[in-house]
């Protein structure tokens, strides 16, 4: 197996992201993005996807809770976004249900057999189209009836071999937070935040893990821009 | 002699140079000279882009004071960190970011961010108006970290920064993180 130097980084394009982790994501690892609502989760993954398009990079997002319009109309304006991006395939956004159809997988049936072949259809799409960014926003939803958590490791596990062997870098976007089978298999951790300082509410980042490389665990603030989510060191005062 | 101060701060300021952090200390009297010889006589002549941080004036105030002093504000953007706790109207922009409190001193960096990048890196003159009004709204050590940030990112970018204060109205210990976070003292 290749080490993570061998492997590449994917370089998301998130200048602040990048900077945290010392170059970018290593190429193939999937990265859990949880936190609250409204601290911006499908935005940072959709800036990976549009950052990578930018430079021909082929992503794909696998929404379970909107429509392509919706999702768009509810982040913020991103300036790099392109329609084209949509139109030549760049970017496609998928919703869960038609992958669930495709791989003829009922969503209130999802066993060990079932994740099987919802992996073997996101696999199959990231191979024919050449993907090399995949989001899935959220991750919760495809296991949301589901109370045995071991299908989680089993879902990351098998997703993991199949992205490894395309070359594809991941984010699974959930709001269950840092502990639990989804943070413990994932091979890293963006953690996004609101933080409440005497009453400002700040918007965080952090990164608590990624696995193959040595980065920044403090945390920082962020803000959600049309350029993009910019990233500052969260000031202490001292403290 | 008021008709002279705004060139004098202009000169005083080419003089200086850029990535310096200025701490620029002037009376109350004095104030709209020193903001017309940095706004126009200074930042407007060079082809600098302005971007005004305020935690005093609402930015709308001080956007007409410019434009009765028939100074061109093409190029000035402001991070108005006032007009949300004042409770009054917030018109969205492209000039203007507000910062919803001067408190959120990590969204003024951000803001500053943000303006870079819209002017695609082009030089700036960053004003911030003023340490009195942040040492209200933030502890020493906040205040000191802040400026630490703030000041050595856009000496990195190779920015115009000043910082104005009234020194008369100024407790010690900020006039001591002034000194320690800037380079030069300026006083008008």
């Amino acid at each position: 197996m290749a080490t993570s130097a061998q492997r590449g980084r994917c370089v998301t394009g998130i200048d602040g992201l990048d900077n945290i982790l010392g170059g970018g994501i290593p190429t193939s690892n999937i990265v859990l993005v949880t936190g609250p609502s409204g601290t911006g989760k499908t935005t940072l993954a959709m800036e990976f996807l549009a950052r990578g398009a930018v430079h021909g990079e082929i992503g794909i997002m696998v929404t379970t809770q909107e429509g392509q319009e919706k999702l768009l109309s509810n982040i913020p304006r991103l300036d790099f976004l392109k329609e084209a991006m949509f139109k030549k395939g760049t970017i496609t956004i998928l919703e869960l249900a038609e992958v669930l159809r495709s791989a003829g997988v009922s969503p209130t049936q999802m066993d060990e057999a079932a994740v099987d072949k919802l992996v073997g259809a996101l696999g199959k799409v990231v191979s024919t189209a050449k993907v090399t960014r995949l989001v899935i926003d959220t991750v919760d939803t495809i296991l949301t009836d589901v109370k045995d958590e071991t299908l989680d490791a089993i879902l990351l596990t098998r997703l993991s071999e199949v992205l490894y062997k395309e070359g594809c870098t991941a984010m699974l976007v959930s709001s269950r937070g840092t502990s639990g089978v989804l943070a413990a298999v994932s091979d890293g951790i963006v953690l996004l935040g609101n933080l409440d300082r005497k009453g400002d509410l700040l918007r965080t980042m952090q990164v608590v893990k990624m696995k193959g490389t040595s980065h920044s665990r403090a945390r920082y603030v962020i803000d959600l821009t049309s350029y993009g989510v910019l990233v500052t060191p969260l000031l202490k005062g001292g403290s | 002699m008021a008709e002279e101060l705004h060139a004098q701060v202009a000169a005083k300021l080419e003089e200086i140079g850029p990535s310096v952090a200025v701490a620029l200390e002037l009376k109350v009297d004095s104030y709209f000279d020193v903001i017309r010889g940095l706004v126009d006589d200074f930042s407007a002549r060079k082809g600098l882009c302005c971007f005004y941080i305020t935690a005093s004036v609402p930015s709308s105030t001080l956007s007409n004071a410019l434009v009765a002093l028939e100074v061109d504000t093409k190029d000035v953007r402001f991070v108005d960190c006032i007009s949300h706790t004042l409770m009054g109207k917030i018109e969205p922009g492209e000039r203007v970011a507000h910062v919803e409190s001067p408190s959120m001193l990590e969204y003024v960096v951000l803001k500053i961010e943000y303006f870079a990048r819209q002017n695609e890196g082009k030089k700036a003159l960053v004003i911030i108006d003023s340490v009195n009004s942040f040492a209200i709204h933030n502890d020493i050590k906040m205040l000191s970290e802040f400026f630490t940030v703030l000041l050595n990112s856009l000496k990195v970018r190779e920015a115009y920064p000043v910082v104005l204060s009234l020194p008369d109205s100024l407790k010690p210990e900020v006039k001591e993180m002034l000194a320690l976070v800037c380079d030069y003292t300026l006083t008008i």
